[in-house]
């Protein structure tokens, strides 16, 4: 089927560029280019194909002829709007059609990182670029009696708790009852700061091990602690933490797709920037 | 390559609604397979939101949200994440656990709809929409509202309820974000679980309810998700949930929200159709809702002063949610709020089940943010909005923001959402959703306060100084619990509450009890069982005196001069009578500190109305522990 909007042929001139782009952007949606200059909607049958698939995707059966009339009608009237809306250059500064194209190019420059998977060397490498992000936590086992609110008395006190307990006093019953645990096994820093918060992990990490010692501030008030055992910082291995890496690797690949594509993109523009005096 | 190709194919050919534009899926990488230990018992409580919306819930998306489930899992184990509108956001602390409940129906649509090809759509009111949601932010909120009054009126396009299309396309959003979850759930370190929102609504009133699953994708990919568009009550759902368990052997539970915005239809006396309640019935419903979400953005459902008119501390996030239903599109009446509000719902329980012999009211507590963000922002000091319209900036706090209409509901009035506490034996899946499961949880308005409760018969204040903790667990039950009739005497309670390590002072702990005598009559009474200067703030009128107030309205800050870092004591109910049923559960309140307004109001220079919440006692809520006479 094929209709004729019988129009003069009046291309030429000054909106050639934008007929240019247009012909573009209308390979991308249509995936057939129309030939420049013609002016002529050409609805061929691969066109009415697509159409009543697409028809059929959304409601589960194929369009009446009286649908695909009215589809095809719409696809003509969105042809002839969206081509003369290219001639008198309304997509120009129309910032949905520009954040549109934008997404669209970015979906494409990206669409093969997504689908991509590391190889161990690639993990390795990013693994060694920032072992602090990936390394097994510190952790740590330690005994703490909990004292009260941080006052200039309550310090006081503590030094007879603390003396109490280095004279060999079990800590039970010393100090104040809370919902935490007393004593804690080989549990990462990171945790021990949910609980305390963030000053008392510096504390435990550099207090003396094996004695009671103290008092401590946390955001908790003020305790006695003992250190009994620490780990040391330790190298990650690639295997521990394989998803975590795969997942930044991931995250990474896509952003650099991304800026990279921009990059290429960027650099066949002179960008000129004037700023306001 | 072939995620190319097709992606490729996708672009060139449209968007056709049918096809839903979430990510190019990959292979699951599977979870680090160190095997993880539990306690013997509980030893510390995990922070987590059960409820949270990402780009690909219908009205998230069309409010703006661009962060898909990727981006919320990262942001909740404390990394830096962009917001939808450019601000860099992060929590001040990881939390332990997330669950990504976006709303089954329509899942991934509006994603759809956006970036579909224009001219497939033939529907002039969608495609009104369509328009409306790419001429920007604040036309896309309008057009979100608007789609979201359509679908509580019935009256939404048939593009939008077609099953098969819509069936097909939550197949594909639901694998690609079983593979995400799957990717980011660490055991041992952060477990990331599967779940979604079945959003049931009559008319406008919400009946909606989160479905969280114990398992990982090997059985959570034999099911999709269940649209409840045609529905009016909860059956449909418990049988979905028992068919998923016969079909995988996994478990899965529900948790009811916001039966503040029910408009009298969520605790009712009655069965979901409202026919009279059967023991089966009432059986049925506890065992598939063990816990209910009891504080969130849209408002805190705990007690209303219209119930608890002796309850100084009640009505606390009632403002503007108690004026209509979800969707506004029906006003409330006060004889809505006792089947509101769940305090009333605990005391409806213990009836029920005197007539009955079923407790259907027999739940937990927990809180969750709902945040629409992506973003799981509990914080007075980082709230991110219930969605991206209403991102950090400006007057958020005094615009109206109710769903597709312009009067009702003003931003204030949304609070800064909450939190679960969960008392679990480690950070798996398993451990958590077993906590749930027994209840073994509690909510707070958004600090992380650490709360026991433990239930006995022989507890004395001298356990305190002992190892009490085991001490609960070996001779009483924990929060969740049960007592059955014991051998003599009144029940006695562990109670312990800290402050939040990077928070504020308490102020008290108080029980509220409930119970229904012989005649049928349903009581509550609070007993405020320790406070902070307990020599120094007495008694008058029954009434503990007030613990003062350290805000600075001018700098939106508070200081820990008043209150107590920790609470604790052994308390025995003094009014046990040993022939009734009754429930006890902990209210533990913070010293008053600077609402999510008060620290808008500083940052961006604004000045707040009279009406506005500015400063508040922010507060947890423990699981009640039952009592329950031998027959």
């Amino acid at each position: 089927m094929t209709w004729r909007n019988g129009a003069a042929v009046w291309l030429r001139e000054p909106f050639v560029h934008f007929l240019v782009a247009g012909a573009l952007v209308y390979a991308v949606l249509s995936g057939r280019p129309p030939d420049l200059g013609e002016r002529k909607i050409v609805v061929g049958e691969a066109v009415v194909a697509r159409l009543a698939e697409r028809w059929s995707q959304t409601y589960r059966r194929a369009p009446n002829p009286e649908e695909l009339d009215g589809l095809i009608t719409d696809y003509v009237r969105d042809q002839a709007y969206y081509r003369e809306a290219l001639r008198l250059g309304l997509d120009k500064d129309d910032e949905v059609v520009m954040r549109r194209m934008r997404n669209k190019m970015i979906a494409l420059a990206t669409s093969e990182a997504e689908a991509a998977t590391p190889s161990d060397a690639q993990l390795q490498a990013l693994l060694d670029k920032d072992p602090a992000r990936y390394a097994p936590e510190v952790r740590l086992s330690f005994a703490h009696v909990y004292l009260g609110d941080d006052t200039p008395a309550g310090r006081e006190a503590a030094a007879a708790t603390l003396a109490r307990l280095r004279g060999g006093a079990s800590p039970q019953g010393l100090g104040q009852p809370v919902p935490i645990p007393a004593s804690f096994d080989s549990d990462p820093a990171s945790d021990v700061a949910g609980m305390f918060g963030d000053g008392f992990v510096g504390a435990l990490r550099s207090a003396p091990p094996g004695i009671w010692t103290g008092p401590v501030p946390s955001g908790l008030g003020l305790h006695l602690i003992k250190v009994t055992a620490r780990t040391a910082p330790a190298k990650p291995q690639l295997a521990d933490v394989r998803q975590a890496l795969e997942n930044d690797w991931r995250a990474q690949a896509l952003r650099t797709a991304e800026q990279e594509n921009y990059r290429r993109l960027l650099s066949g523009y002179d960008v000129v920037i004037e700023q306001p005096k | 390559m072939q995620g190319r190709i097709i992606l490729a194919a996708m672009l060139l050919a449209g968007t056709a609604l049918t096809v839903g534009c979430d990510k190019v899926q990959q292979a699951a990488g599977g979870s680090s397979s160190a095997p993880v230990t539990e306690t013997a018992y509980p030893e510390r409580v995990y922070w987590g939101d059960t409820h949270l919306h990402t780009a690909n819930s219908v009205d998230a998306f069309g409010f703006g949200n661009r962060l898909g489930p990727e981006e919320a899992l990262r942001f909740a184990q404390g990394e830096e994440v962009t917001s939808s509108t450019g601000v860099k956001a992060k929590l001040a602390r990881p939390l332990d656990f997330l669950v990504i409940t976006d709303h089954a129906e329509g899942m991934g649509s509006t994603m759809a709809l956006y970036n579909a090809p224009r001219i497939m759509i033939r529907d002039p009111q969608v495609l009104r929409w369509y328009d409306m949601m790419h001429a920007g932010p604040d036309e896309s909120v309008k057009a979100m509202g608007e789609i979201l009054q359509a679908r509580a009126k019935g009256t939404l396009p048939a593009q939008f309820r077609d099953p098969k299309a819509s069936a097909e396309r939550t197949h594909n959003v639901w694998n690609s974000y079983l593979d995400t979850v799957e990717r980011y759930n660490k055991p041992g370190t952060f477990t990331a679980f599967m779940g979604f929102e079945y959003t049931l609504m009559q008319g406008g009133n919400n009946l909606h309810r989160n479905v969280i699953f114990r398992d990982g994708k090997d059985k959570v990919a034999q099911v999709d998700p269940i649209d409840p568009t045609n529905e009016l009550t909860p059956d449909k759902l418990w049988d979905y949930m028992d068919a998923y368990k016969a079909k995988t052997g996994g478990q899965v539970l529900a948790i009811p929200h916001n039966s503040n915005v029910s408009n009298g239809m969520m605790f009712m006396m009655t069965d979901g159709a409202g026919k009279p309640m059967t023991a089966a019935w009432a059986k049925r419903r506890a065992a598939h809702e063990p816990v209910v979400e009891i504080t969130q953005i849209k408002g805190d459902s705990e007690a209303h002063p219209f119930l608890s008119p002796n309850d100084e501390f009640a009505g606390f996030g009632t403002a503007g949610w108690d004026i209509g239903n979800l969707m506004l599109t029906k006003s409330k009446t006060t004889n809505m709020f006792a089947s509101e509000y769940v305090r009333e719902a605990l005391k409806r329980g213990l009836l029920l089940e005197q007539q009955l012999g079923e407790n259907p009211y027999k739940f937990g507590l927990i809180g969750s943010t709902d945040s629409h963000t992506s973003l799981a922002t509990g914080d007075e000091d980082n709230f991110f909005g219930k969605h991206p319209g209403v991102e950090p900036a400006g007057r958020r706090a005094m615009l109206p923001q109710s769903l597709g209409k312009a009067l009702g509901r003003v931003g204030w009035q949304y609070l800064a959402g909450g939190y679960a506490g969960v008392w679990a034996k480690a950070n798996t899946r398993a451990a958590i959703w077993d906590a749930l499961s027994r209840r073994e949880v509690y909510a707070t308005t958004g600090p992380r306060m650490v709360v026991r409760f433990f239930g006995g018969w022989d507890f004395k204040d001298g356990d305190l100084g002992g190892d009490w903790v085991k001490a609960g667990y070996t001779r009483g039950v924990p929060m969740g619990g049960s007592l059955n009739a014991g051998k003599t005497g009144a029940p006695s309670f562990i109670v312990s509450a800290l402050k939040d390590p990077d928070g504020a002072n308490l102020d008290r702990v108080q029980v509220v009890k409930g119970w229904v005598d012989k005649a049928g009559t349903l009581h509550e009474k609070i007993f405020d069982v320790v406070w902070s200067d307990m020599d120094k703030r007495k008694v008058l009128g029954g009434k503990v005196a007030p613990v003062g107030d350290t805000v600075d309205l001018a700098t939106a800050t508070y200081k820990n001069a008043i209150g107590a870092p920790t609470l604790a004591t052994v308390w025995t109910d003094p009014e046990f009578d040993r022939s009734v049923r009754a429930f006890y559960y902990l209210r533990v309140l913070e010293i008053p500190t600077p609402s999510w307004p008060a620290y808008d109001a500083v940052r961006y220079k604004i000045k707040l109305g009279p009406d506005v919440r500015v400063k508040a006692q922010e507060r947890a809520y423990s699981s009640p522990i039952w009592y329950t006479p031998t027959a």
